[in-house]
């Protein structure tokens, strides 16, 4: 089940390497002289990445596609002002990030309350729950009120979180690449990351508790929810 | 080196990232085989992480790559028209190419007036008038209101040139028919 090898030194950001980054260069240097259309091509590996992080920030589907459009179509409208200064999915990433905040910003969306995280008075945060929670069912994120769950979990958290934890943990960018994208230092980045993991082991180690109890009753290989 | 549950959750995001030097990161596993705490807390992160890791976590809406692409399509391909809309464009811009070339044709072919305030002749008179160089109106030769060294021609060549009937001696030429 585990998605990590974390017997290897558990360095897995070692391995997020950058594949066709090169390919990416050109791509968009053939744009910007005119062949309009690879831009489908240049963005078709960042589609889902830049849905997922509106809707982290803005926590709505219908919105978060909305700002996910939008984006794309920044991201085309000033694609003549890319320089290379850093990678095309740091840059998109960025416009995205900044198109969701100025949707929330507008529509005034923050109307759940985001958990007060327990911060001790040296800003380090303090694990709640021990509950032992070792096993992971193969077919938990097949069943559809686990993911709303951890959907529902990552949203209670602040958007500094939420953000941080997206990038690093469920889009797999680099420490350096989330700083850059959010515009902050990678030690910021880890210091959140680390309250992020923390803040929500405690709340799923709680919450989902009695759920993987049942979880033999969905036969294997199906989905609920489709 | 000793580390307590309290260094052991400051670090434990770095342990889990492979972030640490080898003595601090011997000295926690070392805590996690005694601490049954600390390991259930390294065991539930590397749980969130796996969880939410998976790319099956988050899902787009259906329809979503349909719609992101109708809406990019307008601005990298263009505006697209229909059909219909395409045959009214080039029916509208062949009007409009035919009304052109008539005003062209009709400019090459009907002389236009020496002088604009001069009526045109309704009826051609039957008889060669008189025209001066420079002058804008067509006469009887001896009207008085004719000034200048006059040439005869017929009334056609003068409507030709640009002339127009004088008011005063061709008043018959600005009668209706």
């Amino acid at each position: 089940m585990r998605n990590r090898d974390w017997s290897e030194g558990e360095a897995a950001g070692a391995s997020r390497a950058d594949p066709g980054h090169e390919h990416e260069a050109a791509l968009i240097g053939r744009i910007q002289r005119g062949e309009r259309e690879l831009f489908y091509e240049l963005i078709r590996p960042y589609e889902r990445r830049v849905f997922v992080i509106a809707f982290t920030i803005l926590r709505n589907e219908a919105d978060a596609e909305d700002a996910a459009q939008d984006a794309f179509l920044k991201a085309f409208k000033y694609l003549a002002q890319f320089r290379f200064e850093s990678r095309f999915s740091t840059w998109l990433i960025q416009v995205a990030i900044n198109e969701a905040r100025l949707r929330l910003r507008k529509s005034h969306l923050e109307i759940m309350r985001p958990i007060e995280d327990q911060m001790n008075e040296d800003g380090s945060y303090t694990p709640r729950d021990f509950t032992d929670w070792r096993e992971i069912p193969s077919e938990a994120l097949e069943r559809k009120e686990i993911r709303e769950k951890l959907i529902a979990a990552l949203c209670s958290l602040a958007q500094k979180y939420r953000e941080v934890f997206v990038l690093r943990d469920v889009e797999h960018m680099s420490i350096e690449d989330t700083a850059q994208a959010l515009g902050i230092s990678a030690g910021a980045v880890k210091t959140r990351l680390l309250r992020a993991r923390l803040m929500l082991r405690d709340l799923l180690s709680a919450g989902l508790a009695g759920i993987w109890a049942g979880h033999s009753q969905i036969p294997k290989g199906t989905k609920p929810w489709s | 080196m000793v580390v307590k549950c309290e260094d052991v959750w400051r670090e434990i995001s770095n342990y889990i990232e492979g972030d640490l030097d080898p003595a601090l990161k011997r000295a926690m596993e070392e805590h996690f085989a005694q601490c049954r705490h600390c390991e259930s807390v390294r065991e539930g992160m590397r749980n969130v992480i796996d969880l939410y890791g998976d790319k099956t976590m988050f899902t787009v809406p259906a329809g979503f790559y349909p719609r992101l692409h109708g809406r990019l399509a307008d601005h990298v391909e263009g505006k697209r028209v229909s059909r219909r809309a395409w045959l009214v464009s080039v029916g509208v811009t062949g009007a409009l190419a035919a009304s052109a070339l008539f005003a062209a044709v009709l400019d090459r072919f009907v002389p236009q007036p020496r002088a604009q305030m001069s009526q045109p002749a309704r009826r051609l008179p039957q008889h060669l008038v008189a025209i001066v160089d420079g002058g804008k109106t067509f006469h009887v030769p001896g009207c008085p209101f004719m000034h200048g060294k006059y040439r005869m021609v017929t009334p056609e060549e003068a409507i030709r040139e640009g002339y127009n009937p004088c008011n005063r001696c061709m008043y018959e030429a600005l009668r209706s028919a």
